[in-house]
């Protein structure tokens, strides 16, 4: 009862307000009749009283009191004044920006560009870390992995994960998957789409149903059951016409049959992957089942991605506590297998956020910084206006406004000043995302979730307002605090007052100019460690030299075949003209590979008690090494004589040979993966190779050796092709399309890149940051020259007449020269000083963006300090300048 | 803004909303039935009723439409709403807690 006579109130009160508004005129009518009825009946109540007519019209008149006051004391009661005042200030506002549109355009312009700034990075951040994953109960879901003191993230073994997902009770449901690409044959070039290998319940962990048919059941991860396959609606529309029958038809995938058991709807983002080729988004297309092939006693291949959906109200660390509970279980069952693990639960938001949050955070406080930076400018351009109006305010506070009112009305003008820049600044968003989205480094998460929509125009409204009234408020308080009988009886000359003025707009200088310092110090460390970054030695050349993977189908190529069309195929590129080198492997540097093998015997040597020698491996033929240009160390490099019959051979790198032979020569030392290794068991190092770390980023190279293709116990049916160029490569990729043609024309060739794109993106993160952030520190750099030259212009103006006096008695210009840099340079220090006391401060955030430079390096610091100082001079020489024209006589006379 | 010397301003409040709890009245009207209810010794200042009215409008306790008096003329007369019932409840209940207090400051001095 009683909420509805209040939602009635407020609506009355509602319509009430917006009636007094709208329909002004009626309402000022209906005021004045009122009054005049009442005028009315106490003039016959008087003339009744026996007074006579013109006497008893004054008498009510007397009686009423003041008509205007009333009529005015009605309206404010209407509350209809306030709006009708703000209207008038922002009317009077325009007026006054439109007066001087050289100050419009410099408030404006520099207020739009860091507003539309943090508009931009702000849409970023609510892409990538504000907007819920695109799963129901996306925070019920956890990513799995074992963890030990070498790996600290480390795939799962696919009978552990069975066993697992046999006995928790934790999770509602525990998926593996593991990529999987598969080449489409059939209408037109054969092609190779990105696809997972999905054990049964995957989809249901993420919460996503198929739009057509039904996900895949245990029975499906039974061998000989697996040949099913669920589409993406983009393949299903694009190479199947959205065949609405198409569940239960088969298509060619590898050139092997699969029924398509279903169809994903639009939208089925990757939950992201670590290991083997790593997607995000949208960009899977085939899922097919993973199957459990092999002996479950062998567990030591770790190669299952894992990811799970926690019973609600289970927490991740009790979910990890109970994995840990059952891989104790297990290494009682498996005594080798599971020694030295542990489990690692990272909800899946972390997961995927988690690594861009740093970059973000320190982006948006760049941003941040440069905002207000912007205030600070702002408000200095104002109390630079309002001296200039000095005599306005004690005019219009003599006529009666009161102080409230005053300074209402100044914020009025920078609350549209602040407008203005909003809007301004939501175009140059809208722009500068589109931009921003293009320079995203490879592979950033959530990329496509990027937009600028409704938040972040709320976002760009919400900080105008608040800029304004930061930046409003400071010269607000300061016209309405003048002294009125001073002002007025000052005049135009007007340096009273103006002290504090002076020091308000010198400490607003100063901060301005340590805010830029603190960006500018960031900038110049980012700038360093990107420098650092592209002079480190790849450990490969980049130049000239093109890539492309090819997969072979299990049911046309046996293992023995596979290395046999590698030969063939590299035999027939070697004679293409313009090529110098091919060679073909399983792997490319710093594409993500993290294949390792521990466990193997290295000739007279133990390793320590708890630890197992261990290294990354791969698979190269002969010229493998020669077409990416990675040197030789010592020993040679493989050939076609490292053949099945050859004893066998292995390529170890430099980290490998220092680890397990330091102080020996490593080529001829031998290593075998049998427990009781025959004479020809045993594989013997014939070279040593250079270091390729696996980021350029990286603190150190893995351990890692290469087995000759050939020799392989490994299945080498997908390798990657390099073919090192004369000159530019990508002439050469028609022909690699061809002779891969001449020997299987259902053959895709995939992933076609060079060398130097791969390498380029692997930088791209650090290229991404660095050109943010130098942007703007120049941006805030910029707002602090044009601060300081308002300041030292302003200071200038006030002391002509001291300058011209100073000249009269025999300055030279010089001297006054001397003495206006000195104030500048003097408030620049300060300036600077506070700044890298801000920076030594904030610097630690920077952190792990930073590769091979301290957060606190003296270069940068001392540098860039200076570069922020000699700016701020130059800012002021303009004005120096003109204070070296002042007119000793003018002064001489006005005194 | 000037305010009644002789009325705080949450007493005219009351005031009106009494004398409007019977019938609805205009300006005029109230003036009078308070003058002649308190037997003439709470004067209300004219000038200050109007605003008052009008703020309780606004509030949303009184109510305002034009209509004929007796004599022929129109007039705008104000009415108590519904929540204008229960904020006069609401202040004769403080009126009583006040003047008891008052009473007894009084009367203990």
């Amino acid at each position: 009862m009683k909420l509805r006579w209040k939602l009635r109130r407020w609506w009355n009160i509602a319509r009430m307000r917006l009636r007094s508004l709208a329909r002004r005129g009626r309402v000022e009518r209906e005021l004045d009749k009122e009054l005049q009825f009442h005028l009315e009946q106490q003039k016959e109540e008087n003339l009744a009283l026996g007074m006579p007519p013109a006497e008893a019209r004054r008498a009510a008149l007397r009686r009423l009191g003041g008509m205007a006051q009333i009529q005015e004391e009605c309206r404010d009661m209407r509350r209809t004044n306030y709006i009708e005042n703000l209207w008038h200030d922002l009317h009077y506002a325009m007026r006054m920006l439109a007066k001087s549109p050289g100050f419009t355009v410099v408030i404006v312009l520099t207020l739009a560009l860091s507003i539309g700034a943090n508009s931009a990075i702000f849409s970023v951040i609510d892409g990538v870390m504000l907007r819920p994953l695109p799963y129901p109960e996306a925070d019920r879901i956890v990513r799995v992995f074992f963890h030990s003191a070498t790996y600290p993230k480390f795939p799962l073994n696919p009978f552990d994960f069975r066993d697992f997902r046999a006995r928790n009770r934790s999770f509602d449901s525990l998926a593996g998957f593991t990529r999987g690409d598969m080449q489409l044959s059939g209408a037109g070039r054969p092609e190779r789409f990105a696809g997972f290998q999905v054990t049964a319940g995957y989809f249901h962990v993420l919460g996503l149903h198929p739009a057509r048919g039904h996900e895949f059941n245990t029975n499906d991860e039974l061998p000989g059951n697996g040949r099913l396959v669920i589409l993406s609606d983009r393949l299903w529309r694009s190479r199947f016409a959205a065949d609405p029958d198409i569940i239960g038809r088969k298509i060619m995938l590898d050139s092997q049959p699969f029924t398509v058991a279903g169809v994903m709807p639009p939208g089925t983002d990757h939950p992201g992957n670590e290991y083997h080729g790593v997607a995000h988004g949208e960009t899977v297309d085939l899922w097919w089942p993973f199957t459990f092939r092999g002996d479950p006693a062998q567990r030591g291949s770790h190669y299952l991605e894992v990811i799970g959906r926690l019973k609600s109200g289970i927490t991740p660390a009790q979910a990890q506590a109970e994995m840990n509970g059952l891989i104790a279980q297990l290494a009682r069952e498996h005594p080798d297998a599971l020694e030295g693990w542990q489990a690692l639960l990272v909800p899946l938001y972390q997961e995927i956020v988690g690594p861009t949050r740093r970059l973000l955070l320190v982006l948006l406080g760049a941003v941040a910084l440069v905002l207000l930076i912007a205030c600070a400018n702002a408000a200095n351009l104002l109390l630079a206006r309002a001296t200039a109006r000095q005599r306005e305010m004690p005019v219009r506070a003599a006529l009666g406004a009161g102080r409230s009112r005053l300074v209402r009305q100044m914020l009025a003008e920078s609350l549209l000043i602040a407008l203005l820049g909003g809007s301004l600044a939501a175009g140059i968003a809208t722009a500068g995302v589109r931009t921003l989205v293009s320079l995203l480094p490879a592979g950033f998460p959530r990329a496509d979730t990027i937009h600028v929509n409704a938040a972040v125009f709320a976002f760009t409204l919400l900080i105008a307002l608040a800029t304004g009234m930061l930046f409003g408020l400071a010269p607000a308080l300061q016209a309405a605090r003048t002294d009125l009988q001073q002002s007025l009886r000052d005049g135009g000359r007007g340096s009273t007052g103006s002290g504090r003025h002076t020091r308000l707009r010198s400490v607003l200088v100063v901060g301005e100019v340590s805010l830029a310092c603190v960006l500018l110090i960031g900038a110049g460390l980012m700038l360093r460690s990107f420098v650092n970054l592209l002079r480190t030695d790849p450990g490969f050349r980049p130049e000239h030299v093109l890539t492309a993977g090819i997969a072979l189908p299990d049911e046309h190529y046996k293992p023995a075949q596979a290395p046999l069309f590698y030969r063939r195929l590299v035999a027939n590129l070697s004679s293409v003209a313009g090529v110098r080198a091919v060679g073909v492997g399983t792997d490319l540097p710093w594409t993500g590979y993290d294949d390792n093998i521990g466990g193997f015997t290295i000739e007279g040597k133990k390793p320590a008690a708890h630890e197992e020698f261990h290294a990354r491996y791969h698979v190269a033929g002969p010229d493998y090494f020669r077409a990416l240009g990675i040197p030789l160390e010592r020993g040679r490099f493989f050939t076609d004589g490292d053949s099945t019959d050859a004893p066998l051979a292995l390529i170890i790198n430099q980290s490998m040979a220092r680890r397990y032979w330091p102080n020996e020569d490593a080529v001829g030392k031998r290593i075998t993966f049998e427990d009781k290794p025959k004479e020809k068991d045993w594989m013997t190092v014939v070279g040593i190779v250079g270091d390729v770390k696996d980021k350029p980023d990286s603190k150190a190279a893995e351990m890692a050796f290469w087995w000759p293709v050939l020799q392989s116990p490994v299945y080498v049916n997908a390798m990657s092709i390099v073919l090192r160029g004369s000159s530019d490569p990508a002439w050469l990729v028609n022909a690699l399309r061809e002779a891969v043609r001449q020997l299987d024309p259902t053959l895709a060739v995939a992933d076609v890149r060079l060398m130097d794109q791969i390498a380029d993106a692997s930088v791209s993160t650090p290229r991404f940051a660095l050109f943010l952030v130098v942007l703007f520190g120049g941006l805030a750099l910029t707002l602090a020259a044009i601060g300081m030259y308002g300041v030292i212009s302003y200071s200038v103006n006030q002391r002509t007449h001291e300058f011209g006096l100073r000249m009269a008695l025999g300055a030279k210009p010089f001297d006054v020269l001397r003495l206006v840099l000195r104030e500048g340079i003097q408030l620049a220090v300060a300036g600077a000083a506070l700044g890298v006391v801000g920076a030594l401060a904030l610097g630690r955030v920077l952190g792990s963006l930073l590769y091979e430079v301290g957060s606190t390096d003296p270069v940068t610091f001392a540098s860039v300090s200076l570069i922020a100082i000699a700016i701020a001079a130059l800012a002021c020489y303009l004005p120096a300048r003109r204070a070296t024209n002042a007119d000793p006589m003018a002064s001489l006379r006005s005194e | 803004m000037s305010k009644p010397s002789d009325l705080i301003q949450g007493t005219l409040d009351l005031l009106i909303l009494t004398t409007l709890a019977l019938e609805p009245k205009h300006g005029w009207a109230v003036a009078k039935r308070i003058e002649q209810v308190s037997e003439e010794v709470l004067q209300v200042t004219q000038g200050a009723l109007y605003p008052a009215l009008h703020r309780l409008e606004q509030q949303g306790w009184l109510r305002a439409s034009w209509r004929t008096t007796e004599t022929g003329r129109e007039a705008k007369f104000y009415e108590l709403t519904k929540a204008g019932r229960v904020q006069l409840e609401k202040e004769l209940a403080q009126w009583a807690r006040l003047s008891k207090a008052v009473g007894l400051v009084i009367r203990m001095a």
